[in-house]
C-alpha cells in the first residue's frame, strides 16, 4: 500500500490537471450544449502566448519590451497568467462569432465548425512558431523539486495541482453563487423566458464562450511546463476533455471533476505498471462507465443525445 | 402508353453511376497530362469506397462515429497479415480484410448501439483509439510506427486468367470495377427495405422502435457493415500503398473522412462522399503544390461550407439542378424532362 502512495498522489495532481483543462469545455458544453473542438488549439494557444510573452522577445514594442523585459520573472509570470488567457479569448470571441449562426440547429454543426476552426488554429500555430518544442519559463519559487519522505517531488506538479483546485473552485463559485452563474444557467435551460426577462442572451453567451477560451488558455499556460509546447499539444488535451466530459456526463460539474480525478488515477496508476499502455486507460475507464450508465457518472438529459 | 417514370432508387444502375464510371474510365489517359498522376485517381477511388461506407452510419443512420479509421486501418493490416502468414491470394486477403474489420465493427458495436449522441460519438472515438494504440504499440505483429511494409499487390485471378495489378493502371482499373460494384451493391442497400428502416432510425429512434423494429439490431448491424466494406476500402488501401501504417487510423484521419462526407453532402445525397473525396484529394494535392499549409486553406473552406452551406456540395448542385429543371420543366412543359430529371437522381 506504501508503495502505491507516490503514485496515487502523481494521480491525483495528474487528475486535477486533466479537470482544469476539461473545464472551459465543460463550461460551454454545460451551459450552451456546444462542443468546442477548438477547445485544444485555444489551449494551444494559450501556452504559446505566454511562451512568447515569458520568451526574450515579447510581442510589444522596442520600448515597452525594454520595460517589460526589466520586471522581475514572478511578476511577468503573474501577468502572463492574464495576459494570454485575454489574447485567446479575443479568437474566442471571433468564433463564437461564427457559431452564431448554428444555434438551434443540430448539435453536430457546431461540432464542425469547431473543428475546423482547431485545423485553422494548429495550422497556424505551425506557420507561426513552426513545429520545434519550446519550454515555458516558469517563475524559481515554483521550479525544482523537493524532498518528501525518501522520495523527490516535482514543486511545480504540486504548484499546477493547487492552481486547477483553486480555478475549479472560483468556477464553482461563479456558477453556483453568483447572478450571472444564474442567469446563465436559466439562459441554458429556458431560453424564451430568460430573453422575454429582458436579458441579452446573445451577450450572455458569448461570455459563457469567451469564458471557456480562456480557461482552455489558463490550463495551456498551467500545464505547458509538464507537457511542452509543441503543434500537437491542442489534440493531446482535447481528447482528454472531451473524454472527462463524457465520463462524467454532460451537464454536471462535480462529474467532470470527479472523472477528471479518476482519469489522472487511472493513468497514473497504470503508468506505473505498463507505461507502454498508460494512455489506453483512459479510454477503457470511459468504456467501462458508459458501457453501463447512458450519461456517464452523473450526466443530466440534454440536446447533445438525440 | 408511356410507362410511368422509374425512380431512380428502384434502379439497378442509376444514369449517375453509368457516367460516372464512364468518365471514371478515361481517367488513365488524360491525368497525366493535367498535371496529376495516376496513382491519384486510385487514391481518390479507394477513399471514395471508404467514405461510402462510413456515410451508411453517418448519413443513412445519422450515427456520429468518428473513429472510422480503425476499421479502414484494421482492413489494411488484415490484408498484409493474411498475405504474409496465410495465403497469399487476392480474393482470399480482401475477404479477411473485409472480414477482421467487420469483427471488429462488431465488438464495438456490441459496446455502443444502446448509446446515443454525445456518448454514441465518443465511444467511438475511445475504441478509435484504443486500435489505433494496439497497432502502434504492438511492434511485432504490425511493425509498429513503421507500419507493416512489403505489401505485394497480388494478382486477380480468376481461373481461367490472370491479371497481374503491379502497374498503377492495371491496378486503377481493377479497383475501379471493384468501385463499381461495390457502389451498386451499396445503392441497393441503402434503397432497400432494410435502408428504409434505417432512414427513419435517422429520424426517430423512438418512433421506430414503437413500430416494433429492433433499433439495436438495425444500430449495430450498419455499423458492422459500414466498418467491414471499410475494411474491404482499406485492403486496397495496402495493396495501393504497398504497405499498411497506424496513422490511417488516427483521430485526425479519422476525422478527414468525416470532414470529406460532409463537405460532398453525405447528409443529403448518396454521392455527397465521393464528392467531398474529389474535393478534398485535389485540393490537398493543388493546394499542397503552392503552400505547405494546405491544411489552413481546407479548414477555412470546411468553416465556410458548415456555415453557408451545410449540406454540402451536392446539397448545392441539388438545389440548383432543381431550380433548373423545373425552370425548363416550365418552359417546355415536357414530359421528357421530368423523365430525364424527375427521378429524385441524387438522393
Amino acid at each position: 500500500m506504501f508503495d502505491l502512495l507516490p503514485h496515487i498522489l502523481n494521480g491525483l495532481t495528474l487528475g486535477l490537471l486533466f479537470a482544469l483543462i476539461a473545464l472551459g469545455f465543460m463550461l460551454i458544453v454545460g451551459l450552451m450544449e456546444q462542443i468546442n473542438l477548438a477547445h485544444g488549439s485555444l489551449f494551444a494557444l494559450g501556452a504559446y502566448f505566454a511562451m512568447q510573452l515569458m520568451g526574450p522577445r515579447p510581442p510589444f514594442p522596442a520600448d515597452l519590451a525594454q520595460s517589460w523585459l526589466a520586471l522581475p520573472l514572478g511578476w511577468r509570470y503573474a501577468a502572463t497568467l492574464i495576459l494570454a488567457p485575454a489574447a485567446v479569448g479575443l479568437v474566442g470571441i471571433a468564433i463564437e462569432f461564427c457559431m452564431r449562426r448554428t444555434y438551434g440547429k443540430d448539435p453536430l454543426y457546431g461540432l464542425l465548425l469547431t473543428f475546423g476552426a482547431a485545423m485553422v488554429i494548429e495550422e497556424m500555430i505551425r506557420l507561426t512558431w513552426g513545429t520545434r518544442d519550446y519550454v515555458l519559463q516558469v517563475p524559481q519559487a515554483v521550479n525544482g523539486g523537493f524532498i518528501f519522505g525518501d522520495l523527490i517531488w516535482s514543486t511545480y506538479r504540486f504548484y499546477a495541482a493547487g492552481i486547477a483546485a483553486a480555478v475549479i473552485g472560483l468556477v464553482w463559485l461563479l456558477i453556483e453563487k453568483t447572478s450571472f452563474g444564474a442567469t446563465v444557467k436559466a439562459g441554458a435551460h429556458d431560453s424564451e423566458i430568460v430573453r422575454a426577462l429582458g436579458i441579452n442572451l446573445t451577450r450572455l453567451r458569448l461570455l459563457v464562450f469567451v469564458f471557456g477560451t480562456m480557461l482552455a488558455a489558463i490550463a495551456g499556460i498551467i500545464v505547458a511546463p509538464i507537457w511542452g509546447i509543441r503543434p500537437h499539444m491542442g489534440v493531446d488535451a482535447v481528447i482528454p476533455a472531451f473524454l472527462v466530459i463524457v465520463l462524467g456526463g454532460v451537464g454536471s460539474f462535480w462529474g467532470a471533476v470527479v472523472a477528471g480525478l479518476l482519469v489522472g488515477l487511472a493513468v497514473g496508476l497504470s503508468g506505473a505498471y505498463a507505461s507502454e499502455w498508460s494512455l489506453l486507460s483512459m479510454y477503457v475507464l470511459l468504456v467501462a462507465v458508459v458501457t453501463f450508465r447512458a450519461r456517464g457518472l452523473w450526466g443530466k438529459k440534454s440536446v447533445l443525445e438525440a | 402508353m408511356i410507362p410511368a417514370p422509374q425512380s431512380d432508387s428502384a434502379r439497378l444502375i442509376t444514369p449517375t453511376m453509368l457516367v460516372l464510371g464512364l468518365v471514371l474510365a478515361t481517367v488513365p489517359l488524360w491525368i497525366a497530362r493535367v498535371g496529376l498522376y495516376p496513382y491519384l485517381g486510385i487514391e481518390i477511388l479507394i477513399w471514395s469506397l471508404y467514405a461510402l461506407a462510413f456515410n451508411l452510419v453517418l448519413g443513412t443512420a445519422g450515427l456520429p462515429s468518428f473513429g472510422h479509421g480503425a476499421y479502414f486501418g484494421i482492413g489494411a493490416y488484415a490484408f498484409g497479415l493474411c498475405q504474409f502468414n496465410v495465403v497469399a491470394n487476392l480474393w482470399a486477403c480482401l475477404a479477411a480484410a473485409f472480414a477482421v474489420a467487420g469483427l471488429a465493427g462488431a465488438l464495438v458495436a456490441l459496446f455502443i448501439s444502446h448509446r446515443r449522441g454525445i456518448y454514441y460519438a465518443f465511444m467511438t472515438i475511445a475504441f478509435g483509439q484504443i486500435f489505433w494504440t494496439v497497432a502502434i504499440k504492438s511492434h511485432k505483429v504490425t511493425g509498429g510506427e513503421d507500419g507493416l511494409l512489403k505489401i505485394a499487390r497480388l494478382p486477380a485471378d480468376f481461373g481461367f486468367a490472370s491479371f497481374d495489378l503491379a502497374g498503377n493502371v492495371a491496378f486503377y482499373y481493377f479497383v475501379l470495377i471493384v468501385f463499381g460494384i461495390a457502389v451498386i451493391a451499396l445503392w441497393r442497400l441503402v434503397h432497400s427495405p432494410y435502408g428504409r428502416v434505417i432512414a427513419a432510425i435517422k429520424q426517430s429512434e423512438t418512433r421506430a422502435a414503437h413500430l416494433g423494429y429492433n433499433v439495436w439490431l438495425y444500430k449495430a448491424s450498419i455499423f458492422v457493415l459500414s466498418a467491414a466494406v471499410s475494411g474491404f476500402a482499406g485492403g486496397l488501401f495496402a495493396m495501393a500503398q504497398l504497405a499498411a501504417f497506424p496513422d490511417v487510423m488516427s483521430l485526425h484521419q479519422s476525422g478527414y473522412v468525416v470532414m470529406m462526407t460532409l463537405v460532398g453532402g453525405g447528409l443529403v445525397s448518396f454521392w455527397g462522399p465521393v464528392i467531398g473525396v474529389f474535393l478534398f484529394l485535389i485540393a490537398r494535392d493543388v493546394i499542397g503544390a503552392m503552400t505547405n499549409a494546405w491544411m489552413l486553406y481546407f479548414g477555412l473552406l470546411f468553416i465556410a461550407v458548415v456555415l453557408f452551406r451545410p449540406e454540402g456540395v451536392a446539397g448545392a448542385i441539388m438545389a440548383a439542378w432543381q431550380n433548373r429543371s423545373l425552370n425548363s420543366m416550365r418552359q417546355q412543359g415536357g414530359t421528357a424532362l421530368r423523365l430525364l430529371f424527375g427521378g429524385g437522381r441524387w438522393r
